[in-house]
């Protein structure tokens, strides 16, 4: 029986100016629950500025904003309620340096969810194994790989029971043979069913397990559709030529 | 009269001055954190106008000698009724001193680390108070280790200044030896090599302190800053 | 206001001294401490150690210590004026922290430099003057500013020398006015203004000389 999808993340006519140049200009988009939206385009087209504006670390200069029905660009509502609901990967990991991997994990079950110290600990040990890091727990961000590094800080993301995972361009800080760890973790959260904003190049990635993939330039949105759709027999030219780049490299 | 003898009836005196240099420096570098670690965090964060207010204070003192600011204090006030002890002028004049400098440290450490750190922390939901508590000033403090150490070392010859309003530190206690005993080549190599001593001694254990405190892998700003 | 008016001879009179006595201890500075850190960078592993020990105590030491010992120690030697003692030993405490700064100017020069002029025939003391120094000059403005800033600051010790600078100036005029706070007040103001002019002075030249891309 088909069932009414969850309308997740609702994006409505963002507008966002730096300076001189329009990096946002009027974009709106929906992600229903279970989705997994690959946002593709050239460096600098504002798809991080999109990713940033949905949690709202960057604040757009017009349009609206809801995340699960709580519209999060009015001025009333708690942000920093609303963000324990939103998981955000960097894609410069942003681990916090003076904590060892579990304490990255715990910090945000202890000090925002107000946990218990154990159950904190078995939560994020639990989370930890998810990713494949719980004989890591003890050693400091400064000791880890890229790749463990980034999922670590999947893992801190995940321990706050999101319903939405934002990954701005998490492999793109990473040596290559480093990426395929993180995109398992990304791909076995795909399959379990959680709802994904990926802003990414990894073609491969978007191929095998995404939803939609939307393609961005220009701070507009180009074009959008099915993986099989915008890979092999996308409606604009424009597409066709960016989507063929970087398969081709990757 | 030889070196010997005098050192005997010296090292004493001396000793006794070190003590209240190190309590001299010791009150003054506190209250320079005081002042200074919360000036610097009301500059990364704070709202305009104290940012204005806490530059303006830094930047007077820091342009200003340290030696006016204590004889402004405890020769000035009085002028208002307000006479304060040597001591009490030396902790608010030279505490507020290396305030305006230790603010600049520990700035530039709450600077360097902000930017991803703030982000991934208010990306779980952290108010940025708690951000701060939890995630910034624990990182600061470290990163500030190193210029903190010469803070320390700085003090300690900055404080010999006092001197002059009659605190008996190390230096006081020279003039009085050299009034009494008219050696002041001999006084003062002492009191010299005893400042050697314990600038030594105090970057040995500075230094271990660093290392005590390091976390594997995290940057610390390099000496010499 | 009156005693606005009966203070400024004192604060011109003083002002002189203290601007002769911030020139003097930083041009001794500059020539001994250019001189201490070309020979640490260029003079051979030996020389170099002596040398750093020699700048290590300098820069451990309170430096009104250091201006009462130079001040005894040369006053048995020779006869120096207050004045001259006092300049000379913030000049040699200067050249101390100066030999710092230039040494980590010269050592941001890549050691490429070095190596083309040679290559093309260069002997090495002409080579450092035309294409060493240059380049760290550059480097060197920025913690120079902060020195010269110091220096200024450092003056007003010559004050225990019985020098008749500004804050010496101060005290005689607070012992016959009895306007304590007011002369201080405005000493400090002089420094902020000295201090501040030197460095956006300082900062000005640095962007005027700043090369394209370097």
């Amino acid at each position: 029986m088909p069932q009414t999808k969850k309308e997740i993340v609702k994006v409505e006519d963002l507008h966002k100016r730096y300076g001189k140049e329009e990096v946002l200009k009027g974009i709106s988009m929906e992600v229903d629950e279970g989705e997994v939206v690959i946002l593709v385009g050239p460096s600098g087209t504002g798809k991080s500025t999109l990713l940033r504006c949905i949690n709202q670390l960057t604040r757009p200069d017009s349009g609206k904003v809801w995340v699960n029905g709580i519209e999060l660009t009015d001025p009333k509502t708690d942000i920093d309620k609303a963000r324990q609901h939103i998981g955000m990967v960097f894609q410069d990991f942003n681990l916090f340096n003076h904590l060892t991997a579990l304490d990255n994990v715990m910090l945000g079950l202890t000090q925002v969810l107000k946990m218990e110290k154990e159950a904190a600990r078995n939560k994020a040990m639990e989370e930890l194994d998810r990713v494949g890091l719980c004989n890591k727990f003890m050693n400091y961000p400064g000791q880890l790989s890229g790749g463990q590094k980034q999922r670590v800080a999947i893992a801190r993301s995940l321990a706050m029971e999101p319903i939405v995972m934002l990954f701005d361009e998490p492999t793109s800080a990473l040596d290559p043979e480093l990426i395929g760890e993180v995109l398992v973790v990304m791909k076995d959260l795909a399959m379990a069913g959680m709802t994904m904003i990926c802003v990414t190049h990894e073609i491969g990635f978007a191929r095998d397990v995404s939803t939609r993939i939307v393609f961005m330039e220009h701070g507009d949105i180009v074009e959008q559709g099915s993986p099989s759709k915008m890979l092999n027999n996308p409606d604009l030219p424009r597409t066709k030529q960016f989507l063929g780049k970087i398969s081709d490299l990757h | 009269m030889d070196l010997w003898t005098y050192l005997q009836i010296a090292l004493p005196k001396i000793w006794g001055g070190l003590i209240i240099t190190f309590q001299v420096s010791g009150v003054c570098l506190l209250v320079g954190l005081l002042i200074g670690f919360p000036s610097a965090l009301a500059r990364v964060y704070g709202p305009k106008w104290l940012r204005w207010l806490v530059t303006a204070y830094i930047e007077i003192i820091r342009g200003t000698p340290v030696l006016v600011q204590l004889f402004l204090i405890y020769y000035g006030l009085p002028q208002f009724g307000i006479t304060l002890s040597a001591y009490m002028s030396a902790y608010i004049a030279i505490g507020m001193n290396s305030g305006a400098y230790q603010a600049e440290y520990f700035r530039g450490a709450i600077q360097a680390i902000s930017g991803g750190q703030m982000m991934a922390a208010r990306s779980i939901g952290m108010t940025p108070l708690q951000a701060i508590r939890h995630v910034i000033i624990p990182q600061a403090f470290r990163y500030a280790i190193p210029a903190w150490s010469n803070e320390v070392v700085a003090m300690i010859k900055i404080s010999s200044i006092v001197y002059l309003i009659a605190v008996p530190e190390m230096l006081y206690i020279a003039k009085e030896l050299m009034a009494k005993y008219y050696n002041p080549f001999q006084t003062y190599f002492t009191v010299g090599a005893v400042y050697l001593i314990i600038i030594g001694i105090l970057t040995i254990l500075l230094n271990r302190l660093e290392q005590a405190l390091v976390i594997p892998g995290m940057d610390v700003a390099k000496r010499g800053g | 206001m009156e005693e606005l008016r009966v203070l400024v001879p004192y604060i011109l009179r003083g002002l002189s001294v203290t601007l002769e006595v911030t020139g003097v201890a930083l041009s001794i500075g500059l020539f001994f401490g250019a001189i201490l850190a070309i020979l640490r960078v260029y003079g051979g592993d030996l020389l170099s150690r002596i040398l750093t020990v020699y700048t290590s105590v300098l820069r451990a030491l309170p430096h009104i210590l250091l201006l009462l010992v130079i001040y005894f120690l040369i006053a048995r030697i020779v006869n120096l004026s207050p004045f001259w003692a006092g300049s000379l030993s913030l000049g040699i405490i200067s050249s101390a922290y100066q030999a710092e700064i230039i040494r980590g100017a010269i050592l941001a020069v890549p050691r490429g430099q070095m190596m083309a002029a040679r290559s093309i025939g260069m002997p090495t003391i002409k080579a450092i003057w035309h294409v060493i120094l240059p380049q760290a000059f550059r480097h060197a403005i920025p913690p120079w500013s902060n020195e010269a800033a110091i220096v200024i600051k450092d003056s007003s010790l010559v004050y225990v020398l019985g020098v008749p600078e500004i804050l010496r100036q101060a005290q005689y005029y607070s012992a016959r006015e009895y306007q304590p706070f007011l002369a201080y007040v405005t000493v400090a103001v002089i420094y902020f203004l000295l201090t501040f002019t030197t460095n956006r002075g300082l900062d000005a030249l640095e962007k005027r000389i700043r090369i394209p891309g370097f």
